[in-house]
């Protein structure tokens, strides 16, 4: 857990977020060395930043939403119909997908973060697959319905088209490296110091004097923002808009991965995120039912190893260090 | 005047009278005790009084200012800290944590967008949360996880939550229970320190030695009324309270 009160050191800081600018830099040329292929590092870099964002609400807060998939998909389509009507230039699509995403959270996060654990979650589920059936039947004209939102330009970053993986991978990048260095920041200022808070004990924090519903609000939003962000650039990549982006299922394999990673690390949902996507490419290739597979892995994890990945290696490093004799607190 | 007026209130639950018609006035800088059997409806008074529960009738006054239909963090803010009757602290924390967060809320207030704050503005508010952790004894325990403490260092670490706050009144239900003989002394010394300074109490306490070693004033509820209120030595004299409470064969 990232603490606002040791994690001062600025150099510290730096390195960590040098590392984070390697990851992202490597990422495209390291995929094709262990059996992917580069354009798996656009898809990586979307549903890490979706894993994020998912992670500032429930890793920090503690309310588990199950309805991501509405910011994810909104803004997708908010941003690929500014492309077709309004301009190919990717700036006001990005901005305009992550404003609707947003407003979308300020609608559903009014409206269920009065209710807590399963009731949250069963309310956040039933407001995205509302936002799912309406761009499914009443609303097709616009969002073209079962087939998804198609007929997309490419975008345009003042004048280069980002057609191929290899041009919009760069600025989706800068955008990742951008949004982990907020995150982190939120997760070190006072206000990550309350988001803990409110998962620990609501009624001691409001008994401090903190308006526990203002705060939670705002973490509902920021975590609205970021899948925002995630899911339009996903879509002027893909320049397709499926349906399925706000089903429900999408929402599910964000909890998943975020799991999987370790919740309310920051970087364990993101490699949560890459793990899984790497599996469902390179797996899925040759084993049919890789479905089965990932779940199977997903009920591992939440038996044997619930603090995810990041607890894994967190293990394995107490483990080396105390065989050979080292420090463990280092 | 009363820094706190609690006048007339009623509150029931169900058909079940938990609070009758209850004055009570405070004034600042007194050591204030509440006592009764249980039952009586004492913690239902602090949570008429802390926003808990919102009273059927009667009106509760904090320095001039109502504060019936205020949320919890809004009499917070207003200067009214209180101590759980089991401890209200946040577990997975450390201590010094537990007491930043609340020093916090009393330099942010109840709402503030700090969320890109660099970490290093909180240096002054972990200190003050050091000074409070010192205040109950705690100074040993900074990093400690709260969930690990035992339970009289839990309440002691409420207690500094609470003087983080820097609240003009501070309630405290029951703040020695399930505490060893040593450490009850320790917090009523703590306690004694902080009326001498002239911080206003609340103590809903059973333990009687606790009580008179601790309030100038004395009020006696016994099932929801108020039937006595005055100095210890009054209390002590008075009739109706042997027949209730003190002279009953089991305290």
């Amino acid at each position: 857990m990232i603490n606002p009160l040791r994690s001062e050191s600025v150099q510290r800081e730096a390195a960590v977020m040098a590392g984070v600018v390697a990851v992202f830099a490597a990422l495209p040329f390291a995929l094709p060395l262990i059996g992917g292929y580069g354009e798996l590092a656009v898809q990586m870099t979307a549903w890490a930043i979706f894993a994020l964002g998912f992670d500032l609400l429930v890793g920090f807060t503690g309310f588990l939403s199950f309805g991501h998939a509405a910011f994810w998909g909104v803004a997708m389509y908010a941003s690929c119909l500014s492309l077709i009507h309004l301009t190919p230039n990717v700036i006001p699509a990005l901005i305009i997908g992550v404003v609707a995403g947003t407003l979308v959270g300020m609608l559903i996060g009014y409206l269920t973060l009065r209710r807590y654990g399963i009731y949250f979650a069963i309310l956040t589920l039933a407001f995205s697959q509302m936002f799912y059936f309406i761009a499914l039947s009443p609303l097709q004209g616009i969002t073209g319905g079962d087939n998804g939102l198609t007929g997309i330009p490419n975008p345009l970053f003042f004048g280069t088209q980002l057609g191929d993986w290899h041009q919009i991978y760069p600025m989706m990048a800068v955008i990742a490296v951008g949004a982990v260095y907020v995150a982190r920041r939120v997760a070190r200022s006072p206000y990550g110091l309350i988001l803990r808070a409110i998962r620990s004990n609501e009624t001691r924090l409001q008994y401090t004097g903190v308006n526990v519903r203002g705060y939670r609000f705002v973490a509902f939003l920021l975590s609205g923002a970021f899948a925002s962000l995630a899911g339009t650039m996903l879509a002027m990549y893909e320049t397709y808009v499926p349906v399925q982006s706000l089903f429900w299922a999408t929402s599910g394999e964000v909890v998943m991965m975020s799991v999987i990673g370790g919740l309310g690390t920051l970087f364990g949902p993101m490699i949560g995120a890459g793990v899984v996507l790497y599996l469902e490419n390179v797996l899925s290739a040759s084993i049919e039912q890789w479905l089965l597979i990932l779940g199977a892995i997903f009920m591992a994890f939440v038996i044997f190893l619930p603090g995810g990945i990041v607890e894994g290696v967190a293990r394995l490093r107490r483990l080396v260090l105390s065989r050979t004799g080292g420090d463990t607190n280092a | 005047m009363a820094l706190l007026d609690v006048h007339s209130v009623s509150k029931s639950f169900g058909g079940l009278a938990a609070l009758s018609n209850v004055d009570l006035q405070v004034e600042a800088g007194r050591a204030h005790a509440i006592i009764g059997p249980n039952g009586a409806g004492k913690s239902t008074l602090v949570n008429t009084i802390t926003g808990r529960e919102i009273p059927d009738t009667g009106t509760v006054t904090f320095d001039g200012a109502p504060l019936v239909g205020c949320q919890p963090h809004e009499i917070v803010q207003r200067g009214i800290a209180r101590v759980f009757q089991t401890p209200e602290i946040f577990h997975d924390m450390s201590c010094v944590e537990n007491v930043t967060v609340a020093a916090l809320a009393h330099r942010d207030g109840a709402f503030k967008l700090n969320f890109l704050q660099h970490p290093r503005k909180l240096r002054a508010q972990r200190e003050s949360a050091e000074n409070c952790l010192a205040r109950v004894g705690l100074q040993d325990k900074l990093d400690a996880r709260a969930e690990h403490l035992s339970r009289g260092d839990k309440r002691r670490l409420e207690l500094a939550i609470c003087l983080a706050n820097q609240p003009r009144l501070l309630l405290l239900d029951e703040p020695t229970a399930g505490m060893a003989q040593h450490d009850t002394q320790g917090t009523v010394e703590v306690l004694r320190d902080l009326a001498r300074e002239g911080m206003t109490q609340i103590v809903i306490e059973h333990d009687m030695d606790v009580v008179f070693s601790l309030a100038e004033q004395i009020t006696v509820l016994h099932q929801g009324s108020v039937i006595a209120s005055g100095s210890p030595d009054a209390v002590r004299e008075n009739e109706a309270v042997h027949e209730a409470y003190l002279g009953g064969a089991h305290e």
